[in-house]
Parts: structure tokens; sequence; C-alpha cells
């Protein structure tokens, strides 16, 4: 099985990414020229959509800001409609290598995974570690990296993602990535490297509270999802 | 003054407000018969306070006022959890109405940059 370039669509949530958006794009574009961009514009209050628009992606305008699983779930949305067989999603920060698209689409095209996540778990600090190492416990998920953005959606997943029930979600983390197992998709990692962001900051790890809020949150949906574990089926390479 | 003008007065007030809502239309209809319900046991506890206390025994409950107390605690409790099932739907409703709209937006700014230049 190959993937054809043709049915893949790249998407990007961006609110207020107006430095970074430009160059994001032109990346990709250099690398896959054919491949649709997707930005979709979390509310701006800048010129995200403009910039975006100029550099020659396709955007899609929220009326107001959805967060960032909402954004993606536009985009995942757009994907289902247009009739893409893969998508892959990046940050519009500038922390994903363009480069490393294709690593994330070979276990697709091998027909040996459903999802793949460009991990880089080296990231974080010691408190952030220990806090996954607890959500994995909890949640089952035989992952590393529980959080990163760059990751590739095959036709299954993008359906079960597009849907209803996936649309109350918040981040495109542990409660997608449980979704996910939950219905027999199979998850896989490939290591990747990621820049420092650009500009800007993580949107789960801005303030304390915020934190502490995610934290609480995440905890109680690992707990209330906690059912038949398949087994694991996503080891690292 | 009797305690009985206290809460039938109370009864009726509560009855007369939510009757008066609910034909103003500003209760949703779906709404209306659980209010009207709440307006009915207002004026009838109101009214005739005593119930309570025929109530209580079958409960076993040794001090009337506390059915009361418990009964109604139980209903706020129940309708609070009503409202936010009925709220988590109406946020799901909201979030894919407005990931719809983006996706409208889109198709049609593509429609008229195609009509623009044909």
């Amino acid at each position: 099985m190959t993937i054809e370039i043709h049915s893949l669509v790249i998407l990007i949530p961006a609110k207020n990414e107006e430095q970074t958006i430009e160059r994001v794009i032109m990346e990709i574009r250099q690398l896959f020229t054919p491949v649709p961009v997707v930005v979709i514009d979390d509310a701006s209050t800048d010129r995200t959509a403009e910039l975006a628009k100029m550099a020659g992606a396709v955007v899609l305008p929220l009326p107001f800001s959805l967060g960032a699983w909402g954004a993606i779930q536009t985009g995942l949305r757009y994907a289902l409609q247009q009739g893409f067989h893969t998508a892959i999603t990046m940050d519009a920060d500038g922390q994903h290598e363009a480069d490393s698209i294709p690593d994330l689409l070979y276990p697709i095209a091998i027909g040996q995974a459903d999802v793949v996540i460009g991990a880089y778990p080296q990231r974080g600090s010691l408190l952030r570690k220990i806090a996954w190492s607890v959500f994995r416990q909890l949640s089952g998920l035989a992952l590393e990296d529980l959080t990163s953005g760059l990751r590739a959606y095959h036709r299954p997943a993008i359906e079960l993602l597009a849907s209803h029930q996936a649309t109350l979600l918040d981040y495109q983390d542990l409660g997608v990535l449980i979704l996910l197992q939950k219905h027999g998709l199979r998850i896989e990692e490939v290591p990747t490297l990621m820049y420092p962001r650009r500009n800007g900051h993580s949107r789960i790890f801005s303030s304390w509270r915020i934190v502490s809020y995610y934290m609480i949150q995440t905890g109680i949906f690992c707990l209330a999802h906690h059912g038949p574990r398949n087994p694991p089926s996503c080891p690292i390479k | 003054m009797s305690y009985q003008i206290t809460s039938a007065s109370l009864g009726l007030l509560i009855a007369g407000v939510i009757l008066w809502l609910i034909r103003r239309d500003h209760l949703h209809s779906r709404h209306a018969l659980w209010w009207l319900s709440v307006a009915i046991s207002a004026l009838v506890l109101g009214i005739f306070p005593t119930t309570i206390d025929q109530l209580a025994p079958w409960f076993g409950v040794s001090y009337p006022p506390t059915l009361l107390m418990i009964l109604g605690m139980a209903m706020i409790l129940i309708k609070v959890l009503l409202i936010d099932i009925h709220q988590s739907a109406l946020e799901r409703k909201t979030r894919r109405l407005a990931q719809k709209i983006a996706l409208l937006e889109e198709a049609q700014s593509h429609q008229v940059h195609k009509e623009e230049n044909p």
C-alpha cells in the first residue's frame, strides 16, 4: 500500500500565530508543493488568517475560539468532506519540522497503523514527566509522548475523530488517544526532532491554574474511561 | 397570625410566578411540566402544611421538616444535573455549528473566487 500525494492534507490549527505561520506554511510547501495546507484559524485577533491565505493555505475561519482540539476537529471534518485519506496535524508555532512528515506517513503506508504520533518525549520538566507517567498508568496507553501535536491520521481515525463523540474534547492529547484506543485503532509513535517554540508557549502549560485544572480534568477523564484495555499495540520503534 | 397563612401565601406566590412565566413563554415547554409540578407541590404544601407531617411516618422520618428539606434538596440536585447534561449537549451542538460555519465560509470564499476569475 502506498499513500497517494493527492489524498494527503496538512492541518494547522492557529491562534494568533502571525509571527510564525507564514514560515511554517512556506517550509511545507517547499517540500510538498502539491499537498494542500489547511490553516484552521481559531478566531485569531491578529493577521494569522490573512498571512496564511497569502502563503497559499486554505483558511477555515472559526467564528469564535474553540480551543486547540475544536480547531483540529474542524480540519478533520474538512478532510472528511473533501475526501482526503490521510491528514497530518502540525503546530503553527514552528515546533515541528516538515521533514518529519514522511516518517509519519510510513507506518500508515505499510498498513501498520491508523494513527502515527511524532514523538519527542525528551521535552518537558521532571514534573511534567511524572504527570505523564501517572496518566499512562491511568489510561493504559503504552505511548511516550501523549501531547504531541504532530500526528498523522488515516481515514478510519479521521472518521472517528470528526464525529460527534469527539466534539467535547478540549486538547489533542489523552482524550483523543483513549477514544482511538477504545475503537481498536492502531496507534504508533515515531521519534522526531522538535524545535523549541519559536513563538508563544504551550497552551496547556501556560499557568499553574490552567495546569492544575488540566491535570484534574485529564485524571477524571482517564478514570471515567477506564475500561477493558486492548493489548498493547503501540511499541516504540 | 397562623403559620398556615405564611406558608399558603408563599405557596401561592411561587405557583403564581411559575404559571406567569409559563404563560409568558419564558420557559421552554419541555421545562414547563417540571415547573408546573413544582408549582402544584408548593401550592399543596403551602395551603396544607400538615401534608408533610402525614407523609413523614411513611418514610420513617420522625421529624417531618427534615423530609421536606431532603426532598427539596433531592429535587434541586436532580434539576441541576439535568441542566448540566443539557448544557453539555448544547456545548457539543454549538461547537459543531461553529465548525460548520468555518467550512461553509471557506467553501463560499472559494465560490466567490471562482466567479471572479472564471
